[in-house]
């Protein structure tokens, strides 16, 4: 086990570094652009004079190896360089930002569960019934309709037929940001509509998954023999057959765990959630290399770790798995 | 005269008449058709899609314009379109710009806010939709399938190695890599669908390599495949005659749910950053252009969601029926 940590640790490195590689690379595909963004606002005389300074500042006049080598050690120090626009530090900016994505994510995944595992259970054991065609019904429109377009009739149907009536626009999307250790209250009313989506939609996935592996539980021999001992279904599909059928559950849930961070662009785009999608997708359109550099790289280092760690707690939840 | 009398001559016609007949195509349809009725409702939105391309070529073909449009563009005005889309309507008795005006017997899904019809404005987004969707697949599915095949096919260093750089891949994010993709693009001048659909190609390169890689692991260690090389077939020639068409039914799966997922990416593109693709009729820009009056014009907005939601759950539905005809075993996600 402990092996297997380390070994994946290692791979990890290698992958981290094959990502920070991608990173510089893609950067200088275009650096007559970068020179330009940074020159924005320069006071000084000609315009060969400004991109000159910038060019000199971001290091672009020196040898690619040389740049290779700053930009490594300067990850290596998490010093992402400052913002061109706001000439903030960017590692502070993505602190800042990192908070309501995640807490949109872990609340979409805890939306996600409670609503896919009872009626992951329910369409299993009540199979071909019309109850589970419904849920499967209702599950595949989920999976079909983007979140984003079920966002926009949503929006559309709260300021329609409830605005300012009766859920005082709790759906809707709003101008001003109030954090969670502020004001909780405001600040899950804001979070409601978005969490609830991308939970619905996330939520479809893992029902489907839950549904076929329940359904095959349910067919083993060990289950069988529970029905014949006279247990209660209750017992037996919670205890027996669940616990079982949840193993590669996980697996799903813990692909969820690894977008958290990024997985919502859209979802922060139209909600106005100050998040790192949110983010991600100003910077870009504003040309902040800086910024880019920096949000790709968090966003890349959450997710391989966060897989990582999904991986060992499969390996400590299921003693069957023993990784050689 | 005794081998004569040996020929079975008699048996068999009684052979062939305890076979079951074979089923014709209108059978299997309709047996797909009873077994599947979401995968045949999806099948159903994807031929109304594909019919909704067609149209009368121009009469001068020439050669694709490609640098800012992809193949399929050529073809001319779409015949289910009622209007051309770039025409403006006005109100006859005022003699004003016919703005969002409701669903009518003349305007089906109405009008958008410079007198557009929406309903032509559908149908040629439509093609881009789809024309983009493939070029997309196109190229993930070429190039996944050439890594997916040699990194499976020889193992060793080469496959860590190539691996671990397509976890690197998949570790950025996939909306931002494209937004980021098609932002930068030094290759043309301004905003490019062809550039638009490269971009959605690469990211789709990952998930197509391991779905192949997939196959072709367990398809090596095949008999037929250790017979051909005890023959001395090269190693190129297996992978092309012995390996490679283990992967066609996997292919057609991609192609199906892969359409589902570019279309709906290509939309989620227009949708929040429409000034990085070109202004031809788009249902994700029409989205994003209308969702700031959605609550005093909603129908705009409802018609575009409803085209891509629906393309979307057609290809989903169609691609999820085709698979399990075709292979149960590529479960992916």
């Amino acid at each position: 086990m402990q092996q297997y940590i380390l070994r994946r640790s290692l791979l990890n490195v290698v992958v981290l570094l094959l990502v920070a590689t991608m990173v510089f690379l893609v950067l200088r595909i275009d650096p007559d652009n970068v020179i330009r963004n940074r020159a924005q606002g320069c006071q000084m005389d000609t315009y060969e004079e400004c991109t000159r300074v910038a060019k000199q500042e971001l290091g672009l006049d020196q040898p690619l190896y040389e740049q290779y080598v700053d930009y490594m050690s300067d990850i290596a120090r998490l010093d992402f360089g400052k913002s061109f626009y706001t000439k903030e530090s960017v590692i502070n900016q993505i602190k800042d930002r990192a908070g309501p994505s995640i807490e949109l994510g872990l609340l979409q995944i805890i939306v996600a569960l409670v609503v896919a595992l009872p009626v992951g259970v329910i369409s299993a054991i009540r199979q071909d019934t019309w109850m589970d065609y419904i849920l499967r019904f209702v599950a595949i429109a989920f999976l079909g309709i983007p979140v984003f377009i079920m966002a926009v009739f949503v929006i559309l149907a709260t300021a329609r037929f409830a605005g300012g009536t009766f859920l005082p626009d709790w759906f809707g999307p709003d101008t001003v940001w109030t954090d969670f250790f502020d004001d909780p209250v405001e600040n899950m009313r804001r979070m409601t509509g978005p969490a609830v989506l991308g939970g619905l939609g996330t939520g479809a996935i893992i029902m489907r998954f839950l549904r076929s592996q329940m359904l095959e539980v349910l067919r083993q021999d060990y289950v069988r023999t529970a029905w014949s001992k006279g247990l209660r279904e209750r017992v037996i599909v919670m205890r027996h057959a669940l616990k079982n059928a949840l193993i590669p559950v996980l697996t799903v849930v813990g692909l969820l765990l690894g977008a958290i961070v990024s997985g919502n662009v859209i979802l922060e785009t139209l909600y106005n959630i100050p998040g790192i999608g949110f983010f991600a997708v100003n910077s870009i359109r504003q040309g902040d290399y800086p910024l880019v550099q920096g949000l790709v790289l968090v966003v890349a280092v959450s997710l391989v770790f966060v897989n990582l760690m999904v991986d060992v707690a499969y390996a400590w939840l299921d003693p069957r798995i023993r990784y050689s | 005269m005794y081998q004569e009398q040996a020929q079975p001559s008699l048996a068999l016609p009684e052979a062939e008449a305890m076979l079951p007949r074979r089923p014709s195509v209108l059978e299997n349809i309709l047996r797909f058709i009873r077994r599947k009725p979401l995968g045949a409702f999806g099948m159903l939105v994807v031929f109304f899609l594909i019919a909704m391309t067609l149209g009368t070529p121009k009469a001068e073909f020439g050669m694709p314009s490609l640098p800012s449009r992809p193949i399929g563009f050529e073809l001319g005005e779409p015949w289910m379109g009622r209007y051309d889309p770039d025409e403006t309507f006005q109100n006859e008795a005022t003699g004003r710009t016919l703005q969002y005006a409701s669903p009518s017997a003349d305007h089906w899904f109405g009008t958008d806010k410079s007198g557009h019809d929406i309903w032509s404005l559908i149908v040629s987004g439509a093609r881009r939709s789809l024309f983009v969707g493939l070029w997309a697949l196109a190229v993930a599915t070429l190039l996944g399938t050439i890594i997916g095949v040699v990194s499976g096919y020889f193992g060793g260093w080469a496959d860590t190695g190539t691996q671990r750089l397509m976890d690197a891949l998949q570790s950025f994010p996939p909306l931002i890599t494209l937004i980021l993709i098609v932002t930068i693009n030094p290759f043309t001048e301004g905003p490019s669908l062809t550039i638009a659909a490269f971009a959605l190609g690469f990211v789709g390169i990952t998930s197509v390599q391991r779905i192949v890689r997939g196959v072709v692991l367990s398809a090596r260690e095949q008999p037929y495949v250790e017979a051909a090389r005890v023959l001395g077939a090269t190693n190129g020639r297996i992978m092309v005659y012995h390996i490679l068409p283990n992967i066609t039914a996997a292919i057609i799966v991609i192609f199906s749910i892969g359409l589902g997922s570019v279309i709906l990416a290509e939309a989620a593109l227009a949708f929040i950053v429409p000034e990085q693709v070109p202004r031809d009729p788009s249902w994700g820009i029409i989205l994003s252009e209308e969702r700031a009056v959605i609550v005093d014009h909603p129908w705009p907005g409802i018609f575009s969601a409803s085209a891509i939601a629906l393309a979307v759950l057609g290809f989903n539905l169609a691609g999820d029926a085709l698979r399990d005809v075709l292979d149960p075993r590529l479960r992916v996600g």
